[in-house]
């Protein structure tokens, strides 16, 4: 797990930019089409385990996830409260701006927390 | 069509419960989380079946995986000074530990490094460090390595070289 192979270097470095177009497809059209804010996220989330695989270093600033994810959770906490109790969601166009934002934010939450899980098991949790 | 996948299902979820190797079962996981996937498809709860398919086909085969990864081998660390062969207790030493390996069904990986005790420290990715000094082998080990105190068992009953060896316990930190 430590050398990276050339091969599959190449491969998946062919695939990166597909992986994130897809992640953002399924959470942008997440109130349409099956999907979500988590699965999206949990794809998203594969972004960073590729490039575990394919990148010799392995350094990544964990705080600074853990610190992102903190200020999304506060956001996904304050944007109902804003939104729904003050009653601002009485035109569709709101509705639909209000669901499209609650799962970019959520998508982006979990990819930080997989992310953070994935790193943390590899690299520190030792036997 | 849903019949053929519910008996997939039975196989693959029998096979992974049977089987004596680890990754095989990790394999045939993957493989029944997939095809539980498809029969979500076909309930028509596609929402559900990318989550399974994502979760619990990809994400959690790679992180077991990882754990078995980290817990197959064994690595050993050998410094020697510079322009100084290695001894013949040090290969019996070697043999010694082959043997414990097999019986503990584990991956051995010597390294024979002419670095220090600090800058392999310093690696931390070892499970011993075999260090000799003044016909003296002193071996260091994690001592929250469940796999360590198993080794020194072994090693007072079956290892009888003429050489006194020193086994001394280092606790590293828990701190990254």
């Amino acid at each position: 797990m430590n050398n990276c192979d050339p091969i599959v270097a190449k491969t998946l470095s062919v695939a990166y930019p597909f992986i994130l177009l897809f992640g953002f497809y399924i959470i942008l059209n997440g109130h349409i089409t099956p999907g979500g804010g988590f699965q999206g996220g949990a794809v998203l989330a594969a972004i960073f385990i590729i490039r575990y695989l394919i990148t010799p270093e392995k350094n990544i600033d964990l705080k600074r996830l853990q610190i992102i994810e903190k200020v999304l959770y506060l956001c996904i906490m304050l944007l109902p409260i804003l939104l729904i109790f003050n009653q601002m969601l009485a035109f569709d166009w709101m509705k639909q701006f209000y669901l499209v934002s609650m799962n970019t934010l959520i998508g982006i939450k979990v990819c930080c927390g997989l992310t953070i899980i994935f790193y943390r098991f590899v690299l520190f949790e030792s036997r | 069509m849903q019949q053929l996948f519910f008996l997939l299902m039975i196989i693959f979820s029998i096979l992974a419960v049977q089987t004596n190797i680890l990754r095989r079962a990790i394999i045939y996981l993957g493989v029944f989380s997939l095809i539980s996937s498809f029969t979500y498809l076909l309930y028509n709860a596609p929402d559900v079946a990318i989550a399974e398919a994502i979760i619990g086909s990809t994400l959690s085969t790679i992180l077991f995986l990882v754990a078995l990864k980290k817990y197959k081998i064994f690595r050993i660390y050998l410094t020697k000074t510079k322009g100084h062969h290695l001894s013949p207790n040090n290969n019996d030493l070697v043999n010694a530990l082959k043997k414990f390996v097999m019986k503990e069904e584990l991956e051995l990986d010597v390294i024979y490094t002419s670095h220090n005790l600090e800058e392999v420290l310093k690696l931390d990715d070892f499970d011993i460090i075999v260090e000799e000094k003044n016909d003296q082998l002193y071996i260091f080990g994690d001592g929250t390595n469940y796999h360590y105190e198993n080794l020194q068992k072994y090693l007072q009953e079956d290892f009888t070289g003429p050489v006194v060896y020193n086994c001394l316990i280092l606790e590293t930190g828990d701190d990254e």
